[in-house]
């Protein structure tokens, strides 16, 4: 089906959608700002996580009350099954349990139904009551059940990822499965949590897996017939540009740079811009000399073809885990005197990148913590240039961010009323060590970090276009043991002058934006663990954000 | 119970307390996914036909030698029973200088994929980390910077507190608590956090910190009472003393080299 007919089938099934058991997507809600849907995980394109809504707002927000909840339901009997296998494989965490008790997805919210996943898990939720209205549940092979970060939508369909490395077609009325394919093999100790992405009539999809040095890519898929359109490789093959960064064919095909979360599009540019992981072996760089490219970068590709445009990479031969996985935050504002479209993203590695998005050009390079502790300096492209001695050793090197990075995959919000980028950064530390093992560097084999402290996390307000923060609001208590990122959930920011973030101790917090001043705050069983979403449902703006295994629906009183 | 485990003990029920090891934000948990379930008759096998047709070009232990590391090749990890490998080996990749092995049968294919497994859950798990061996810097040095820029003797003394501590921790948990002195493995608890809270009234309260967020604190006073009161936006105003706070201002200071020298100065304390 082409895209002029799901428009065509959409514009005729407009009238009568309240009749309608059938719910369709208008594909051109993708391109705008979220209003009556939350359509796509980032509620855009543009990955600003920012609504343009502002019945919500300073004067109000204080009645914001809890109107439902909905706890997780993961029984499998009485599901909708599905699977490429006739029972799950035994699993300590699945079937039948949350990653870690988390739903990390950010849910859809389409014509008064929300839909919401977790590992192996889908639901349709009636926006209204919270009620279910489906429940299926995919017999895993295996996995890891880290997280699922959300389901894509084209017209009726839904397609969300599962741990043993499948895509799944569901239809959105019913949840019945309409197809599954393999993207990537479990027993390479791949899994796939990616959100799917729906770019016109591509299925954009990714994986992860860092165990054993096997090849990452980001793929697109046929809507309607789940075949390969197109894939994208995030290291390249001998003769290929970027070949010359690695030492041999064999170190590039084990190279890794999994792109593990959800990309973000220019429909003008025709752009994707792809934020690609960790190199491998993970923390030993000696088997992979070179800057590893296209690892531990964003990279722009053509949505039609595949092919890439430019790239700019945010750790240029990465030792420390530093996936460059974090939203390429896309707007456009004036720099420097010119009108540019731009590209913002604040790295694992504590490094706050603006580049101009039509060419790659890098604009500003500048830490956006205190602490980050392990580069030189930056190169002639504003990549920065690793510090040696802060590669794992015998003795131990201090480095920081830690593990869970200044920033993580949980996404800040851009606000285009301030101009400012909202964020939970990490200021954390670990001492990285490393010691002989047998045959080659493999893995993360003959690593560790230890003593894992730092200085706090807190929530910033950070100008784009001149690398400094507006205001800094540091969490109290979090010092020794700086909560990771992603720990506190992403970020939400509304036309009604708020911003929503997650807080140390389990609260979701509404922030004046050009302060810092808290408004309101509400108390939830578990820590934020995904990314607010806010649309109007029947002439009310709602807030939709979950925290552990409960997704919690706000409204005004 | 110390107001500090309580801390951290509502840190960890609060997910909060960071994890140390190897773990990584995409793979936190490393389910053994496939692990090796051949018998130890077939992995023999499979190991002297391994070594005696492909140990030439991938190395005995099958870890590469001109030929790649058969721990990472898809065509092992892929591979049940010797189904897709057998296939693989005997067409072979002879572009690549990968030769075919036509007279292979299913037997021995099955053989050689149960050794190669092995071979990558061997290389899955390497031995761990010696917490002894990491003393690398100068205990000349790391005493001086004690004693000087350091002012590690500001608090302490060799002996005094640090009398035997270079026999009370192994060194790596003694690297690891000059860093994040709060952090796991203590002996004896660290000094508890002090926090003062003076209500718009005037009224104060002063004891030991159990917990503070930007909603609440929570102390425990002088008479064992535990008290917890509402924030809002820095009301009532909460002073927190903590003792251990020149660690934390450490971090942004001292080196790599620094580090190294006092770890290997208070090893030497025994």
């Amino acid at each position: 089906m082409t895209l002029r007919t799901i428009a065509i089938l959409v514009a005729a099934a407009a009238l009568s959608v309240l009749v309608q058991a059938q719910t369709q997507l208008d594909p051109a809600l993708f391109g705008k700002p979220p209003v009556d849907a939350w359509p796509t995980y980032h509620g855009d394109y543009s990955g600003r996580h920012y609504s343009t809504l502002n019945q919500i707002n300073q004067s109000n927000v204080k009645h914001l009350t809890l109107s439902w909840l909905y706890r997780a339901n993961t029984n499998t009997p009485g599901a909708i099954a599905g699977g490429a296998i006739p029972e799950a494989v035994a699993f300590r965490l699945g079937p039948g349990a949350l990653a870690g008790g988390l739903l990390k997805a950010t849910p859809l919210a389409v014509d008064g139904v929300l839909y919401m996943s977790a590992p192996d898990h889908a639901w349709a939720i009636d926006a209204y009551s919270g009620r279910e209205i489906w429940h299926f549940f995919w017999r895993t092979k295996g996995g890891d059940h880290i997280g699922n970060r959300g389901v894509g939508m084209y017209g009726g369909w839904l397609y969300f990822e599962t741990p043993d490395g499948y895509v799944v077609s569901l239809d959105a009325a019913t949840g019945k499965e309409r197809w599954h394919k393999q993207i990537v093999d479990v027993r390479s100790e791949y899994f796939t949590t990616v959100a799917p992405v729906i770019i016109k009539n591509h299925v954009i999809l990714g994986m992860g897996g860092d165990a054993l040095d096997v090849p990452g890519w980001l793929e697109s898929r046929d809507p309607d017939t789940g075949e390969i359109q197109w894939k994208w490789y995030t290291t390249p093959r001998p003769g290929e540009p970027g070949a010359a960064t690695w030492p041999d064919a064999y170190a590039m095909e084990h190279g890794g740079g999994m792109p593990w979360t959800p990309v973000t599009y220019d429909p003008q540019l025709n752009l994707i811009y792809v934020p690609t992981g960790n190199p491998n072996p993970v923390y030993r760089g000696d088997a992979r000399k070179g800057s590893n490219l296209y690892t531990a970068s964003i990279v722009a590709l053509n949505a039609d073809t595949g092919k890439m445009v430019w790239y700019f990479q945010s750790s240029p031969h990465d030792t420390h885990d530093w996936d460059a996985t974090q939203v390429p935050i896309l707007f456009d504002a004036t720099f420097n005197g010119q009108r540019r479209k731009l590209l913002a993203q604040a790295s694992r590695n504590g490094i706050f990148f603006l580049l101009d998005r039509t060419t790659g050009q890098n604009l500003l390079s500048v830490p956006y913590i205190e602490s980050a502790n392990w580069f030189k300096g930056f190169d002639d492209h504003g990549q920065p240039v690793p510090n040696p001695d802060k590669e794992a050793s015998k003795g131990g090197a201090l480095v920081s961010p830690n593990n869970g990075g200044g920033q993580n995959w949980t996404p800040p919000t851009y606000d285009p009323d301030t101009g400012l980028i909202y964020m939970n950064a990490a200021q954390g530390y670990e001492i990285h060590y490393k010691w002989d093992v047998d045959g080659p560097t493999f893995g993360s084999a003959g690593h560790a970090a230890r003593a894992v402290g730092g200085l706090d996390t807190s929530l910033r307000a950070f100008d784009p276009l001149t690398g400094k923060a507006k205001w800094i609001h540091k969490y109290q208590g979090t010092e020794w043991n700086p909560p990771r990122p992603e720990l506190l959930g992403g970020l939400l920011s509304t036309a009604g002058r708020l911003v929503f973030a997650g807080a140390p101790g389990n609260f979701i917090v509404a922030y004046d934006p050009a302060t810092g001043r808290q408004l309101w705050h509400a108390g939830l069983t578990a820590p934020m663990s995904n990314t607010p979403i806010t649309y109007m449902l029947n002439g009310r703006q709602q807030l939709v954000v979950a925290a552990g295994d409960t997704l919690y629906n706000f409204t005004l009183e | 119970m110390s107001t500090s485990i309580r801390l951290t003990i509502a840190l960890a029920v609060l997910g909060l307390v960071a994890t140390g090891g190897a773990s990584t934000a995409q793979q936190q948990e490393r389910p053994n996914a496939v692990p090796s379930r051949a018998d130890t008759e077939t992995i023999d096998r499979g190991r002297d036909m391994f070594r005696a047709n492909c140990g030439f070009c991938h190395g005995i232990d099958a870890r590469g030698a001109q030929g790649p590391d058969l721990a990472r090749s898809l065509a092992v990890l892929n591979d049940d029973q010797g189904k897709e490998l057998g296939a693989f080996l005997k067409s072979g990749v002879p572009e690549r200088g990968m030769p075919a092995f036509p007279m292979l049968t299913p037997e021995n294919a099955r053989d050689i994929s149960a050794f190669l497994h092995t071979v990558v859950d061997q290389a899955r798990r390497q031995r761990p980390m010696d917490p002894n061996a990491i003393v690398v810097g100068d205990p000349k040095a790391g005493e001086a910077y004690f004693n000087g820029a350091g002012r590690c003797n500001t608090c302490h003394s060799p002996t005094g507190d640090f009398k035997g501590i270079g026999a009370k921790y192994d060194p790596a948990t003694l690297q690891d608590r000059m860093v994040n002195p709060r952090g796991r493995g203590a002996k004896t608890p660290p000094p508890p956090i002090m926090v003062k809270v003076t209500l718009p009234n005037g009224r104060t309260s002063s004891g030991r910190l159990v917990g503070i967020t930007d909603f609440y604190v929570t102390l425990t006073d002088q008479t064992g009472v535990r008290q917890t009161f509402p924030r809002d936006n820095e009301v009532p105003k909460v002073e927190v003393n903590d003792p251990l706070q020149a660690h934390l201002d450490m971090l942004l200071k001292y080196t790599d080299a620094d580090m190294h020298n006092l770890t290997a100065f208070l090893v030497g304390l025994k």
